[in-house]
């Protein structure tokens, strides 16, 4: 009982630090934007087509924190298949917003030509890449869950672990939340 | 009567916690009223403000539904809250 609740404890402090990263990668996202507006830099706007694709992955992102939220609610009932089919479901929702950011990327490098040289590319690649990261960290664990899942170890009374991977997920759904009006919308 | 002890080992009682749909449907809603209103091109002192606002509301809804820190001990969300509330003060002053 005490191990669990340890093991949340260091899952918010964690999520606690990570929130501070991010606070500071979107900081420097939104100060860099603002001095490329006071010294004349060209800044990226997104277009339609951008727009689109972005408010596309965001609701992905979102379907998959309710997937996880859902196959939490289903192994506290003790539904051990349903928890395993909200796993598939999230890691393959995971898998295409990863998708989308390369569509997303490809389509700034290549089409429009920016890269980590220009103030753009620094500001805009860091900080979604660092949230891409997650995500992709996030992926594999759920994966790693789904595989201890089906192993039939999580219950009712045992199901910690997945409650933890879903702080991770929902908190990496937090801060895309956040990056998802701050880059794509106050521009 | 004493109740029956939880399930994994929770501290508290089982919470009846708030139907993740209807959570999910007012994000999804929100994130849509966003983008539409960024169609109206109105003066970036004016949007700024509330694009901010809707998103910190949305990022909350995730924390307090999502994350379940309505339901959890108070020193999960001292310690969520409080570095949470340096970087809404530092976003906004920056963005402002």
């Amino acid at each position: 009982m005490h191990a669990n609740e340890n093991r949340k404890f260091g899952m918010w402090l964690f999520l606690s630090s990570e929130l501070l990263i991010f606070a500071g990668l979107i900081g420097a996202f939104v100060l860099t934007r603002r001095s490329a507006f006071q010294n004349g830099v060209e800044w990226w706007e997104p277009n339609a087509f951008s727009l689109t694709l972005v408010s596309i992955n965001t609701f992905i992102l979102l379907a998959s924190s309710l997937m996880v939220v859902l196959g939490i609610e289903a192994i506290r009932v003790n539904q051990q298949l349903k928890l395993q089919r909200y796993l598939i479901l999230t890691a393959i929702l995971g898998g295409l917003f990863l998708a989308g950011q390369a569509i997303e990327y490809s389509l700034l490098i290549f089409e429009e030509g920016h890269s980590f040289a220009d103030p753009f590319g620094t500001a805009f690649f860091t900080l979604t890449g660092i949230h891409g990261l997650h995500v992709f960290v996030g992926v594999i664990w759920c994966l790693m869950t789904l595989l201890v899942a089906r192993r039939g170890t999580f219950s009712s009374y045992n199901y910690t672990t997945v409650e933890i991977f879903g702080l991770y997920w929902h908190f990496v759904d937090l801060i895309w939340v956040i990056i998802f009006t701050v880059v794509y919308l106050t521009n | 009567m004493a109740n029956p002890p939880a399930p994994n080992g929770e501290s508290g009682a089982h919470h009846k916690h708030t139907n993740p749909v209807l959570v999910f449907g007012i994000l999804t809603l929100a994130t849509i009223f966003e983008v539409v209103v960024t169609l109206f091109h109105l003066p970036q002192n004016v949007i700024v403000p509330i694009l901010l606002a809707i998103a910190f509301v949305k990022a909350g809804l995730v924390a307090a539904y999502y994350m379940h820190l309505r339901y959890e001990k108070w020193i999960y969300t001292v310690i969520f809250i409080t570095p949470a509330l340096f970087a809404v003060f530092l976003i906004f002053t920056l963005a402002m």
